[in-house]
Order: structure tokens, then C-alpha cells, then sequence
């Protein structure tokens, strides 16, 4: 086994004849923490799109612990051990929170669920998994609520947490934090440090309080291509960084 | 979750109403109509309120287990479980075509392709008149005895229909309360998420098709044994209209409340048809009731009253927690 979890070779993306993601390579450290960072438009969502595989690459290949999963289905990645939270929260909302782990750690196996006999208690190994995440969510006050009567802060937290749920090695939150109060911010970025010791974490994310204080490694994005990458602090002493457009916004607050 | 959702208390009030419908009811035969629509409108709330399905092609299932029935039995002595079984995977194949080819749309162009399908199928029925008996239906459908047991009489066929309703709707709660069940309702919820977690949702609503077409096609069959003919209004896009009305007036959030729809919307009509002619005109009446004020159906009613005798006082929120295995 490598030391790298997920990597990319000149990856490309093409909307029509928009290069939306053009030569990306990355290298994503095992159990590392690695943030994606950019202004609108600079190809962020699309590069999980295509590592996810909801998007194909139009060009360039994607390995997943050395093996090519380039061409491989996005259900199919899943079980390989790719996880991803949405930007915008995508829940079922009448469903209890558990019922909602529960349902994203029996997606793991999907083909035991056609089986009309079987009791959904049955697998007990997707009701522990549900609880440990409740755990590591610290969402067990509310574990019986129904997901849409949550607070905006906890929606985002169990958006993560169904990620977590199919025990994946490479989780791709997309703006974990969007929307979210100050108080809840904190919950969130001790939980993707907490992640980090045992996932591999990719995560956009506009917040630079969060992204210079818990990131491993830094990558700079835009117009599609890759512009920096480095540790937060070499990203933030980059003059190309600062002189492209970041400038302050970088240097200025460091929670 | 609400206590009379819980599958003991589903499975309780079924068997209630096998046993309470003969004391009051003088027809044995409307007693066991209800009992077989019972059973379909189930079927159809699979579809429906579980998996988020307005399918508009029940009908043909319902018509395919009519004629599989009405055909076996009026030219070979088969056995009739093997009839039954046999017009059950009869509508679980169909189904699964019928669901394969729909559910590539979604939304209105769902529906309108089911609409097709039963009018595809009807027309299929009205042509092969040698096979259906055409506009005229298959006459003289015996009725055999099952097991030595003679089924002749109103109310011996109503006690083998609900031994048939019973087994059936325990199958259906156990189905709803299975991960199979409990990933449809995923799937209604937000199928989007559903696929992203890794469950190949066309796959889910297939079989959810095939178990609702075999139920349907199953009671087709003791249909065209009750009334002795196998007729052409079966397989309409009529009666796929009538299963779905008598969902809908049930209440689409418990399968009960499928028994309900079907008893009151039979009741309803028995009971209007002798007053006035023009019955139907009331019935629409009811239907835009049901649709103005109870959207959660008759079974909304019982769920209201219940709440109302036995848990005023306390909160709801406090009441959902903790209840949920």
C-alpha cells in the first residue's frame, strides 16, 4: 500500500467545449486533511463530481489506493470506500436521523436490501454503525428526531455524518460549513479534524479560518486548473497566491 | 411513530375486520368484494405511498389475474392454488415490464406511460377476443372446492378469501417493515440521496412493481371466481382510476387505511347505487373532500381520533422519541 490515498494524472472535464477542469494533478496523503480552496467558478465541485464519478473524466485518470477507478460507476465507488457530503443538505427529511444512518451504512451492501423478508434490524452491523457516527456527530440528544426538524447546524453535521456512515477511507466534504453559525462552525471543524486521524479528507471550503487552521495541505484553484499547492503556510506566504486575488482575504483571519 | 402504525396492530385490526364484516353485513358477496379490493388497493399503496408511484396501470394486473383465472378454469380442471399462484407470478412478470419500461421517466411522463400501458393492455384484451372473450368476457367461471372444502356458497367463499386477505396483508406488513420497505420509503423521500449512498434505486422500484402486480393479479383471480365471469371492465383504465381513488381516499400512509378505502368507497356505492342512479356524482364529492381536507385520507381520521381520546395533554415531540424499533 502507498502512502497516497487518491490521486489524479492530468484529469480533465469538458462541458461541451468549456474546459471546466483542465490537467489536475493531485495527491491526497493517507489520513491526511486537504483542502480545496478557490473563487467561484475555479472547478471545485466539478473535480468532485469526477472523482466521485457522477461526472466522466473527459481526460486524465483517477486512482484510488493505486488502482484506476477512472471508468468505475459512481454506486460502485462507494463501496470501493469514496464518500461525499453535499454543498446543499440532501437528507430524508421524514425519516429519524438514525433512520438515516442507517440507511447510508446499509448502502454499502444494497443488494442485501431487495430482500423483502429481512428485517432491517437484522443488520446489526449497520445499526452499530449508525450509533458510533451519532457518537462522533455528538448528535445522540436528538438521534430519534426526524432529520428535517433539526437545527440548520446539526442538517450539516448529519450531511457529513451520512458520508461517514458507508465507512468510507476518502471522505469529500463539499462546504461542510455553509450556511452555518459561528458556534456551529467550531462543532464542524473539530469534527473534520477528528476525521482526519482515520479518513482520508478532501474539503472545499471558503471559510480560511477553518481551512489555515485544520488543513494538512492547501490546494489552490482557479479557472479550472491548479495554481498552488502547499502547506497553509506556504500557501499563505505565496506571492502568486496573494497577488492573484486572495491577498487579504488569506493573511487576515487566522482563528 | 405512531402506535397504530405498529405492525401487531396493522395485522390486529385486519383480522378484526375479517371477523366483524359477516356480523354486519347481510351480502356475503360484498363482504368478499371488499376483502379483494382490500387486497389491491394495498397493493397499489406499495406503489404509492411507499415508493412514491402514481401508477395508473394496477388495472391491467387486476384484469391479467382475471383472465388468467377465468381461462384456466373454464378450460382444465387445474387445482385452484396452482390457479392463484400462477395468475400472481402471471402479474408479478407483467409488472416487472410494466415497471421496467415506466420507471425510466419520472414525475407526469411516469404517469402518462402507465396511463399507455393501460390502455396498451386493454386493447390487447379487446383483440385476442378468442383467448378473452372480448367485449362479452370469459362466462361461467366455476368455482372449485379447495381442499375437499366446497366454496359454492357466499359465505364459505368469504371465509377462503379471508384466510387468503389475511396471509396476504400480513405479507405486505412484513414487506413495508422490511430494509427492502424502509429503503422504498428512502427512495420516496429523496431518491437523489438514496442512489448516492449507494442503493440502485431502479432495481427497488421494479420489485416494489412486481410484489405490487403479483398481489393485484392474485386478487384479479378471486375476483373473476366470486363473480363468475372474467369481464372486459377488469383490465380498464377504469378500474385502475377506482383502485387509485380508493388509495387515495384511505389514506396512503398505512396500509390499513387501504382496507379502510376500499370498505367505505364499496360501502358507499352499494348504498348509493339503491338511492339514486346518478350515485357516482356523490362519490366525486367525496373524492374532493377527501382531497380539500383530509390529504392523510380516512386513515388520517382514525390517526386524529386516536390521538385525540388517548394522548391529549401530552406533546407530540416528546411522544416520537425513543418509540422508533
Amino acid at each position: 500500500m502507498t502512502d497516497i490515498a487518491l490521486q489524479t494524472h492530468g484529469l480533465g472535464v469538458k462541458y461541451g467545449t468549456f474546459h471546466a477542469l483542465a490537467d489536475v494533478d493531485l495527491r491526497i496523503r493517507r489520513n491526511s486533511v486537504h483542502s480545496i480552496i478557490g473563487p467561484n467558478g475555479a472547478g471545485k465541485t466539478t473535480l468532485f463530481h469526477a472523482l466521485t464519478g457522477r461526472v466522466r473524466a473527459s481526460s486524465g485518470r483517477i486512482e484510488l489506493d493505486g488502482r484506476d477507478i477512472t471508468n468505475t460507476s459512481d454506486d460502485d465507488r462507494v463501496r470501493l470506500g469514496i464518500a461525499r457530503s453535499f454543498q446543499v443538505t440532501s437528507l430524508f427529511p421524514n425519516l429519524s436521523l438514525r433512520e438515516n444512518l442507517r440507511l447510508a451504512a446499509q448502502g454499502r451492501t444494497p443488494w442485501q436490501a431487495l430482500a423483502p423478508w429481512r428485517r432491517a434490524e437484522s443488520n446489526r452491523e449497520a445499526l452499530a454503525t449508525a450509533d458510533e457516527v451519532i457518537g462522533r456527530l455528538a448528535l445522540g440528544a436528538v438521534a430519534n428526531r426526524l432529520a428535517g426538524e433539526l437545527s440548520h447546524g446539526q442538517q450539516r453535521r448529519l450531511e457529513v455524518g451520512m458520508a461517514m456512515a458507508s465507512r468510507p477511507r476518502v471522505i469529500l466534504l463539499d462546504e461542510p460549513t455553509s450556511g452555518m453559525g459561528i458556534d456551529d462552525i467550531e462543532a464542524m471543524k473539530q469534527l473534520i479534524r477528528d476525521l482526519g486521524r482515520d479518513h482520508t479528507v478532501l474539503f472545499i471550503e471558503h471559510n480560511m479560518g477553518i481551512v489555515m487552521n485544520i488543513s494538512d495541505m492547501v490546494t489552490v484553484m482557479r479557472l479550472g486548473r491548479k495554481l498552488v499547492e502547499g502547506t497553509p503556510a506556504e500557501v499563505r506566504e505565496d506571492p502568486e497566491v496573494q497577488r492573484a486575488y486572495l491577498g487579504n482575504m488569506i493573511t487576515g483571519d487566522i482563528a | 411513530m405512531n402506535p397504530l402504525d405498529k405492525p401487531p396492530v396493522q395485522l390486529g385490526l385486519a383480522l378484526l375486520t375479517v371477523l366483524v364484516l359477516p356480523l354486519v353485513l347481510k351480502s356475503g358477496i360484498l363482504a368478499t368484494e371488499i376483502l379483494i379490493f382490500a387486497m389491491v388497493v394495498a397493493a397499489c399503496n406499495l406503489l404509492l405511498g411507499y415508493t412514491g408511484l402514481l401508477s395508473f396501470g394496477q388495472g391491467i394486473f387486476f384484469g391479467i389475474g382475471t383472465y388468467a383465472a377465468g381461462i384456466c378454469l373454464t378450460r382444465w380442471s387445474i387445482p385452484v392454488p396452482v390457479v392463484l399462484g400462477g395468475a400472481a407470478l402471471l402479474g408479478a412478470l407483467t409488472a416487472t415490464l410494466v415497471g421496467w419500461l415506466s420507471i425510466r421517466r419520472q414525475g407526469v411522463y411516469f404517469v402518462m406511460l402507465t396511463l399507455a400501458f393501460s390502455q396498451l393492455f386493454y386493447f390487447v384484451a379487446y383483440t385476442f377476443s378468442d383467448l378473452t372473450g372480448g367485449d362479452n368476457g370469459l362466462l361461467g367461471v366455476p368455482r372449485p372446492s379447495v381442499g375437499g372444502a366446497a366454496l359454492n356458497t357466499p359465505w364459505a367463499y368469504y371465509t377462503f378469501v379471508a384466510v387468503c386477505f389475511v396471509a396476504v396483508f400480513a405479507l405486505l406488513v412484513m414487506v413495508t417493515q422490511s430494509t427492502f420497505g424502509r429503503t422504498l420509503i428512502a427512495i420516496r423521500e429523496n431518491e437523489g440521496r438514496a442512489a448516492a449512498i449507494g442503493f440502485p434505486t431502479r432495481l427497488f422500484k421494479i420489485e416494489a412493481f412486481a410484489i405490487s402486480g403479483a398481489v393485484t393479479a392474485f386478487s384479479g383471480a378471486l375476483h373473476a371466481m366470486l363473480i363468475g365471469v372474467a369481464p372486459l371492465s377488469n383490465i380498464e383504465y377504469h378500474t385502475s382510476e377506482l383502485i387509485l381513488i380508493m388509495t387515495i381516499i384511505g389514506g396512503s400512509s398505512s396500509l390499513f387505511g387501504s382496507v379502510l378505502g376500499a370498505g367505505f368507497y364499496l360501502l358507499l356505492a352499494d348504498a348509493l347505487s339503491t338511492v339514486w342512479p346518478r350515485w357516482l356524482l356523490l362519490l366525486g364529492l367525496v373524492l374532493v373532500t377527501v382531497a380539500l381536507f383530509l390529504q392523510r385520507g380516512l386513515w388520517g381520521l382514525v390517526e386524529r381520533g386516536y390521538d385525540l381520546i388517548f394522548r391529549r395533554g401530552r406533546s407530540i415531540d416528546s411522544e416520537t422519541p425513543a418509540k422508533e424499533h
